[in-house]
C-alpha cells in the first residue's frame, strides 16, 4: 500500500505490473525470499530516520545488521527502531557491531543493502567497502569531505556500475516528483540557455540538531566523532554536509559540475568546533555561467532555502516548482515525501533489476561543496581540475583510535594554506 | 598633455562664461578644501590643476598636522595656485564652517564620510558650490539629508559633483552607453565583484599618548564604521555605484551577509573584512555583490552582467561585450579625476546645471543597505530603508573626550534600526 501510493515509478513500470506487483507481494509474504535484507551503518539520528523510512517505503524490507562507532548510539537507535518499525527490526545481539570496524561486520553479514549514514568523513571508506563486498548502497549526503574522499568516491560508483549494484544518495530532491517535472522542461529548453542562477541555505544554526557533546573527559577522538557537525574533517562544515542539497540541484538543472569558483566565508557568530557559520561562493560552470551561492547558519538571520535558475526565456524557482517566462509551469501534482521516495526508489530498483546509481552525482556535487569550502577558507579562486585531480588535502587523522586529536584551528583566508 | 587637454576646455569655457556663476567679477574659482587627509590633498590638487583661474584660498580640517601636511605637499606641488594664509586655515570641529565663511565659490568636501550630509547642508545653505568625495554617508539619516540638500542645489543654481570618478573613464562610459542601448538585450544576472587588501598600510598604528578615543578612532576612521561606512560603503560604493549606472536604477532589496575572519586586531574598529550581498533589482534581477579587504587571497575586481543577447565584462582596465554585438576596448590615457573638476569648473563658469547628489546618494544608500543586511543579517527592502530606517550613527557628542570602541556587529544579534 505504501509502495504502490509512494513509488510512482514502480506504478508506471508495471503495465504488467499490477500483476507482477501482487506476485511479489504474494511471493514476499508466502515464502519470504523477495525480502530485502537492510543493514545500517551509522546509527544517529540522521541514520534512525532514514531506515524508518526505507522500511515505511516498501513492503519486505528487514532490518538485520546494525554497525555505529558508539554502543550508546546504537541502543538509542534501536529503542527507536522498536517504537516505530518493530516488525522490521531482526537485528539479534550478535549483529550489532560497535567500534571503528563496525561497518566491516555488519557488511560480512548476509545483508542485501547498506545504508551508509556515519559521518561524512567515512562515507568514501564506507562507500568502497561496501560495493567491494556486493551490496547496494543508500549513502547520505555528503559523499565526502575533501577531493581525496571524492576521487574514492568516484572509482567506487564505477565499481557499482560495473557489478550491477544499485547507490542511492540522499540528495533527496533528485527523488522529488516536483523537481522532477521542473527540472525536465529546464533540460527540454522551456527556458532557453541558462545564464544565471542562485543557490541558498540559509538557516539556523543547527544546535537544536547537532548535537554538541562537551569535551569532559572524553579522548579527543571520542569528543569530536561525537560532535561530528562541528568539525570540518568529520563534516565537511556546513557547506558539504547541508548546502551540498542546493548545490546538487544546480548540477542537477545546468547538467555538469563548475569549472571553477571563488569563495569567502568566516563565522561570525557561532563558535564551536572549527567550522565558519557563513559561506558566499560564486560558481562559474561551463559558458561563463555564474551562479551565486550563498549559506548561512545563523539564528535571527533570514532564512531562505531555495534554488533559482534563469534563461535566456524563463526564470525557474526550482524549490517552488514554478517557471516564470515565455512558457509558465506551476507543479501541482503530488509530491511525495522525499525521504521516502527516495528509499522505495532504491528498493525498487534492487527488486526490478535495475540499478539506479547516483555515486557520481553526489560525489560532483559534494566536490562543488568542497571546493567552495577551500576557496573560502584559502581566499583563493580555484579550478575544478585541480582540486579534482592535483588537490592533495586529505582530512585523515594519524589513526582511528581514541586518540589525542588536536583540534585545526579555524581557518583564516589568506593565511590558511591551499593543499 | 593633461594641461593641454584641460587648457583646451577652459578656452571655450571662457568664451562662453556667465557672470552670474563667478565670485566678484572675476572668472578665478576659489576653492575651499574641508578636510586636508590624503584623498583632499589628491582632490584638491586636481582641481587646481583641471583647468587654469582656479585658486585654493581656504582649508579646514580636524586636526593642524593634517592641515599643514595637506598645505606644505599642495604649495610644493603646484605653488602659484595655492592662495591660503594663515588666516584662512582652520582646525577643529568647525572649521568646515570657517572655510564657508570665507570667500569661497567652490567647497570640496572630504572629510571622513560621516561628516558629509552636516557638511553639503551647510555647504549648499552657504551658496557654495560643492565638490564632495564618495561616500556621502553612513547611513540613512544622512542619506536623506544629501538627498534634500541636493534638491536645495537645484533651487539655488549651485552645482554638485560626487567623487565617483568611474563615471569618466571614457570605457565605462561607452560601455554604459552600449548596454543602454541594448547591447546585452534584457539583463538578466551579474556579479559586482571586489577582493583586495586589507589597507594595512593605512593610518597611524599606534595610538599616541593625549589622543582621547575620539581622536584615536577619528585618526583611525577608515575601520569605524560611524565614521567611514565600513568599506563596502567606504570603498565598494565605486563598484555598486558602476552596477546602479549600468542598470539605471537602484535596487529593491537585498540580502547579506559577512564578518571578520583575518582583520580582527583592534586597531580595525568594527569594520568586517567580507561582504556578500545579494542585490534585487527591478523584475527580478539578482546581482551578486561579493568584497573583501583581505591580505593574500585571490583578487579579482570586475563587475558583469548577462543579458538575453550577451554578457558584459568591465574592470578599471577595460571592456569585453560578448554574444550579438561583440565589442573589446580598453582605457585611455584621460585622467577621470582632472576630468570630474574640470566639468564642473565648466558648468560653474557657463552656468550650467550639473548635480550629481541624489545619484551618489543613492548608491551610497546601496551600499549602506548591504551592510545593514550584513551586520543584522536581515533582508531588506530599499524602500524601508530609504523612508523608515532611523538608523543614524552620529556620536552622543563631538568633542575629543571618553568614546568606547563600538563593538563588532554579530549577525542575529545586531538590531536592526
Amino acid at each position: 500500500m505504501v509502495a504502490s501510493s509512494v513509488s510512482r515509478r514502480g506504478f508506471l513500470k508495471a503495465s504488467a505490473v499490477s500483476v507482477a506487483a501482487m506476485g511479489v507481494t504474494n511471493r514476499m509474504y508466502a515464502a519470504g525470499s523477495d525480502t530485502i535484507r537492510v543493514g545500517l551503518i551509522g546509527c544517529g539520528g540522521q541514520g534512525t530516520r532514514d531506515l524508518i523510512s526505507c522500511v515505511k517505503s516498501s513492503p519486505g524490507v528487514e532490518i538485520v545488521a546494525m554497525g555505529d562507532l558508539f554502543e550508546d548510539r546504537l541502543k538509542e537507535s534501536l529503542d527507536k527502531l522498536r517504537q516505530e518499525v518493530p516488525d522490521a527490526l531482526k537485528v539479534p545481539a550478535d549483529k550489532r557491531f560497535v567500534g571503528f570496524d563496525a561497518y566491516k561486520k555488519a557488511l560480512a553479514t548476509d545483508v542485501q543493502a547498506v545504508l551508509l549514514v556515519a559521518p561524512p568523513h567515512w562515507r568514501a571508506q564506507h562507500f568502497q567497502a561496501a560495493v567491494e563486498a556486493g551490496k547496494h548502497v543508500f549513502m547520505e549526503k555528503p559523499g565526502g569531505v575533501d577531493p581525496k574522499g571524492i576521487r574514492s568516491m568516484i572509482q567506487t560508483a564505477d565499481l557499482a556500475k560495473q557489478k550491477g549494484l544499485s547507490v542511492v544518495a540522499g540528495t533527496q530532491r533528485r527523488h522529488s516528483k516536483k523537481y522532477q517535472e521542473t527540472i525536465k522542461r529546464i533540460h527540454d529548453g522551456q527556458i532557453g540557455e541558462i545564464v544565471s542562477g542562485q543557490a541558498y541555505w540559509n538557516g539556523g544554526d543547527m544546535l537544536g540538531y547537532w548535537k554538541w557533546w562537551d569535551k569532559e573527559s572524553r579522548s579527543d577522538m571520542e569528543w569530536q566523532c561525537r560532535s561530528w557537525p562541528w568539525f570540518t574533517w568529520t563534516s565537511g562544515d556546513h557547506i558539504v554536509e547541508q548546502h551540498v542539497h542546493n548545490l546538487d540541484v544546480i548540477n542537477w538543472a545546468l547538467q555538469g559540475h563548475p569549472e571553477q569558483c571563488m569563495g569567502m566565508g568566516g563565522r561570525a557568530v557561532r563558535n564551536l568546533g572549527n567550522i565558519y557559520d557563513h559561506f558566499a561562493v560564486e560558481f562559474e560552470y561551463a559558458g561563463g555561467v555564474r551562479i551565486a551561492s550563498m549559506c548561512r547558519q545563523i539564528n535571527g538571520s533570514t532564512d531562505r532555502i531555495a534554488e533559482r535558475v534563469v534563461g535566456t526565456k524563463g526564470v525557474v524557482d526550482v524549490d517552488r516548482g514554478v517557471i516564470m517566462g515565455e512558457k509558465p509551469f506551476k507543479y501541482e501534482g503530488p509530491d511525495p515525501d522525499h525521504y521516502v521516495q527516495e528509499m522505495a526508489d532504491l528498493i525498487q530498483s534492487i527488486r526490478d533489476g535495475v540499478p539506479i546509481n547516483e555515486g557520481k552525482n553526489v560525489a560532483e556535487s559534494t566536490m562543488n561543496a568542497i571546493m567552495g569550502r577551500m576557496s573560502a577558507y584559502t581566499g583563493r579562486a580555484l579550478k575544478w581540475d585541480w582540486a579534482m585531480n592535483a588537490s592533495k588535502l586529505d582530512l585523515t587523522p594519524p589513526k582511528y583510535d581514541w586518540i589525542d586529536l588536536p583540534v585545526e584551528p579555524v581557518a583564516t583566508p589568506g593565511k590558511t594554506q591551499l593543499i | 598633455m593633461r594641461q593641454a587637454a584641460a587648457g583646451a576646455v577652459s578656452l571655450a569655457a571662457v568664451s562662453t562664461f556667465n557672470p552670474r556663476a563667478r565670485a566678484a567679477g572675476s572668472d578665478t574659482i576659489r576653492v575651499g578644501l574641508i578636510g586636508c587627509g590624503g584623498r583632499g590633498t589628491h582632490d584638491a590638487g586636481k582641481c587646481l590643476q583641471s583647468s587654469p583661474g582656479v585658486e585654493l584660498v581656504a582649508m579646514g580640517d580636524m586636526f593642524q598636522d593634517r592641515l599643514d601636511r595637506c598645505r606644505r605637499s599642495l604649495t610644493e606641488q603646484i605653488p602659484d595656485k595655492v592662495k591660503v594664509t594663515d588666516g584662512t586655515c582652520f582646525v577643529g570641529w568647525d572649521a568646515h564652517k570657517d572655510v564657508l565663511g570665507c570667500d569661497v565659490d567652490l567647497v570640496i568636501l572630504t572629510q571622513p564620510p560621516h561628516f558629509r550630509p552636516a557638511h553639503l547642508k551647510a555647504a549648499i545653505e552657504a551658496g557654495k558650490h560643492v565638490f564632495m568625495e564618495k561616500p556621502v554617508a553612513v547611513d540613512p539619516v544622512g542619506v536623506r539629508s544629501i538627498i534634500a540638500s541636493s534638491e536645495l542645489a537645484d533651487k539655488r543654481g549651485l552645482t554638485i559633483v560626487a567623487g565617483t570618478q568611474m563615471r569618466r573613464i571614457s570605457h565605462l562610459v561607452e560601455a554604459a552607453r552600449r548596454v543602454h542601448e541594448g547591447a546585452i538585450g534584457e539583463i538578466l544576472g551579474g556579479q559586482c565583484v571586489r577582493f583586495g587588501g586589507a589597507m594595512r598600510d593605512w593610518g597611524p598604528k599606534q595610538r599616541q599618548p593625549g589622543w582621547s578615543d575620539m581622536e584615536w578612532q577619528l585618526r583611525r576612521w577608515l575601520f569605524l564604521t560611524w565614521l567611514s561606512g565600513d568599506f563596502i560603503v567606504e570603498m565598494h560604493v565605486h563598484d555598486l555605484d558602476i552596477v546602479n549606472w549600468l542598470l539605471d536604477a537602484h535596487p529593491v532589496q537585498c540580502m547579506g551577509m559577512g564578518g571578520r575572519q583575518q582583520r580582527t586586531e583592534p586597531g580595525y574598529g568594527d569594520s568586517f573584512d567580507h561582504f556578500a550581498v545579494e542585490y534585487e533589482y527591478p523584475n527580478g534581477l539578482r546581482i551578486d555583490y561579493r568584497g573583501t579587504q583581505m591580505d593574500g587571497t585571490s583578487e579579482p575586481h570586475h563587475q558583469r552582467l548577462v543579458g538575453t543577447q550577451g554578457a558584459i565584462y568591465s574592470d578599471f582596465a577595460g571592456v569585453v561585450i560578448e554574444g550579438q554585438n561583440p565589442a573589446q576596448f580598453g582605457r585611455d590615457q584621460n585622467d577621470p579625476c582632472l576630468k570630474q573638476h574640470a566639468d564642473q569648473i565648466t558648468a560653474i563658469r557657463r552656468d550650467q546645471r550639473l548635480n550629481e547628489g541624489r545619484r551618489i546618494a543613492e548608491s551610497t544608500l546601496t551600499s549602506i543597505m548591504g551592510r545593514m543586511s550584513a551586520y543584522t543579517g536581515r533582508a531588506l527592502k530599499w524602500d524601508w530603508v530609504m523612508n523608515a530606517s532611523k538608523l543614524d550613527l552620529t556620536p552622543p557628542s563631538y568633542e575629543l573626550g571618553d568614546l568606547p570602541m563600538p563593538p563588532v556587529a554579530i549577525p542575529g544579534k545586531t538590531q536592526l534600526v
